[in-house]
């Protein structure tokens, strides 16, 4: 059984980087009962053949500088997730995901040197880079993830674009704040900058993309 | 708003199961409450308006002033054996295949949901894949379309495989079925289990013919599948091959996460089959009901729709035009609880997220509907309270001319239509 890391969503809550609302959704409830019940298949027992190649972006990473939202060496993988802090949907899941793989990653040396997590937020107006930087606070990354945000939506959209992400913003009301409907996605990049595998919300299994990382990365370098 | 897309998955934890729409991906943003349209692909009729294959859309919202009428209709130009559709992951395409020319339409859905419009054809589709004819089944994964074919360009028989094309419609690769099981039909993921099912009919040379003719042909009618294979869906490798009656068709899993079985009809025996997960975790396929009446002329069992609580299961046979409701609570022995004749012949069957309408559709294949009086065309829609169906409208496909209904896909607006002020982005531009 999959078990949401609940310590990381009180932690993140209390770092002021989520809304202390989303430990207590009871919507995260139920995603908490979300198990994947299959062992993974084995490690480069099958392909990963690439759904599309990106390009690389400069955001602004958490400290402000610009910052390359892949740069990836040869022999490198990166996993970029789209969320934004206020959301209380879909978001958690993918950064809980996200934290998992960390410490998980951690545990490898070797594999944690090759990958490289990105956390994108949607929402740069909200999201600032000081607020990014309070996410990353919260959640101490023992390997490489980067939390990037962007001068404004206009310099985010033709990178959303280009990976086939989509969003749309939904203006808030009297007692609720705007949010954005989007669709869950995780992407594993190579360094050819291939998407190999996207993970919604059915797919994501920190099992699952451990073992297609391995599979992309191959051997030991 | 934002809890009508909540991923299928997601929901599917987050809530008890609920209620064609009910028969979609686990990765496909899901539509729930009011559908504003049905989305209809439709096969061309010589001499009916321009003839050609076209995607009708028909109002469906009573608190709209279409509701029950056609409110758009895209012709593609020709006739290509319109047959089935799916949607995109994200919801914002339409992908439909036509069975005889191999040519797929891609429809924008998101910025006008009323008025969809054609924005991509991919003409190369036997080139690409190395040889596979047939696009049927349209089925969204992440960032991708998984795509079941019925035949290939050798020999136009029945060894067919499975195509995957990113959303932004290229190609990505062609799973060949095995050699133990090598027809196509439906393939359909269960995500907890990392398990797809595929089933299996008969290809090119078979479904363009003509019916009576082909039913008449011993030889030919070998020539159909009788295999539902179990994959290990991340890895796409086949791990069983299962084998039941000739043409098992539409696949339905069970919606709640302990319900590890999905349901399949196997057309020409009229049976219904139910494959279970065993506790080896390896699958068994077993008969489970007869659909209607064991007569001499088999009823072609066509489609088959389950209810997103896992209660009820719609079996549609053609030609009785009936439609036949299963308890399927006991999922070991389904018992019909509910029958209506909706037409001369019927097809497709759709339901909507709350079990509460239910569409049908007349037409199967160009070559296997009926003929003069019997050829009736229609979309008719009903509502469903748990024990009957109460007619709600109907669109005289034949009367307006637009052709033989077949495939329906449920559309609302406001889906994806952008309210964002000019400093908030809105919808990502491809």
């Amino acid at each position: 059984m999959r078990r949401w890391p609940r310590s990381w969503l009180a932690g993140a809550a209390l770092a002021g980087a989520l809304p202390t609302a989303l430990a207590a959704d009871p919507g995260h409830e139920g995603a908490d009962a979300a198990s994947f019940r299959f062992d993974p298949p084995e490690v480069g027992s099958y392909e990963l053949p690439a759904i599309d190649r990106v390009s690389d972006h400069v955001l602004l990473a958490s400290d402000g500088q610009p910052e390359p939202l892949l740069d990836l060496r040869p022999g490198e993988a990166a996993l970029v997730s789209f969320v934004y802090l206020s959301c209380s949907e879909e978001c958690p899941l993918s950064t809980a995901t996200l934290h998992q793989l960390d410490r998980t990653l951690a545990r490898d040396g070797e594999l944690a040197r090759r990958v490289k997590l990105v956390t994108v937020s949607f929402d740069p107006t909200r999201d600032t880079p000081a607020r990014m930087a309070d996410l990353a606070k919260g959640l101490a990354p023992k390997g490489r993830w980067q939390f990037l945000t962007a001068e404004s939506s206009a310099a985010l959209a033709p990178v959303l674009a280009d990976f086939g992400q989509d969003a749309l913003w939904i203006p808030g009301e009297a007692e609720r704040p705007g949010r954005l409907r989007h669709v869950l996605k995780v992407f594993l990049v190579d360094a050819q900058r291939d998407v190999r595998n996207v993970y919604s919300t059915g797919l994501l299994d920190e099992r699952l993309v451990m073992n297609d990382l391995r599979t992309v990365l191959g051997a030991p370098r | 708003m934002i809890r009508s897309i909540l991923f299928a998955f997601a929901a599917l934890v987050a809530v008890p199961a609920l209620a064609d729409e009910t028969c979609q991906s686990p990765y496909l943003a899901r539509l729930e409450g009011q559908e504003d349209y049905v989305y209809v692909w439709t096969l061309g009729v010589e001499g009916w308006g321009d003839g050609s294959d076209k995607l009708v859309t028909i109002g469906a919202n009573p608190a709209r002033e279409n509701y029950g009428k056609v409110v758009d209709s895209v012709s593609v130009g020709g006739r290509h054996e319109a047959h089935h559709g799916g949607f995109t992951d994200d919801r914002r395409q339409l992908w439909l295949g036509g069975l005889d020319t191999s040519m797929i339409f891609i429809f924008d859905v998101a910025t006008d949901p009323g008025h969809p419009k054609l924005v991509k054809k991919i003409e190369d589709f036997p080139k690409a894949t190395g040889g596979v004819v047939g696009p049927h089944g349209f089925y969204a994964l992440p960032g991708r379309m998984l795509i079941s074919a019925l035949s290939n360009a050798t020999d136009h028989g029945g060894k067919t495989a499975l195509v995957e094309y990113s959303n932004e419609g290229k190609f990505i690769r062609t799973i060949w079925m095995p050699d133990d099981a090598p027809y196509g039909y439906d393939a359909r993921v269960n995500a907890g289990l990392n398990r797809m099912l595929t089933s299996s009919f008969t290809g090119h040379k078979n479904y363009m013919r003509k019916l009576p003719e082909l039913m008449g042909d011993a030889a030919a009618m070998k020539n159909f599948g009788d295999t539902v294979v179990v994959w290990d869906f991340h890895a796409r490798k086949p791990l069983q091959t299962l084998k039941v009656p000739v043409a098992p068709l539409e696949i339905r899993w069970a919606w709640a996460p302990s319900h590890e079985y999905a349901f399949i009809e196997a057309a020409l025996t009229g049976e219904l089959w139910g494959v279970f997960r065993k506790s080896d975790g390896t699958f068994e396929a077993v008969k489970v009901a007869d659909i209607g009446p064991r007569d001499a002329q088999p009823l072609l069992a066509v489609d088959i729709s389950i209810s997103a609580n896992d209660k009820y299961l719609f079996v549609d046979t053609f030609m009785d035009g009936k439609v036949r409701v299963f308890d399927i609570t006991n999922p070991r022995k389904p018992t019909v609880i509910y029958e209506r004749v909706i037409g001369k012949q019927v097809n497709m069957v759709s339901q909507t997220w709350d079990g509460k309408r239910v569409y049908f559709t007349s037409s199967l294949l160009a070559n296997w509907d009926g003929t003069g009086h019997e050829d009736e065309q229609f979309l008719r829609a009903f509502g469903w309270d748990g024990k009957q169906l109460t007619a709600k409208f109907e669109v005289d496909f034949r009367k307006a001319k637009l052709g033989r209904p077949h495939h329906m896909q449920f559309g609302q607006e406001g889906f994806w239509a952008s309210r964002a002020t000019p400093d908030q982005f809105g919808v990502a531009q491809r």
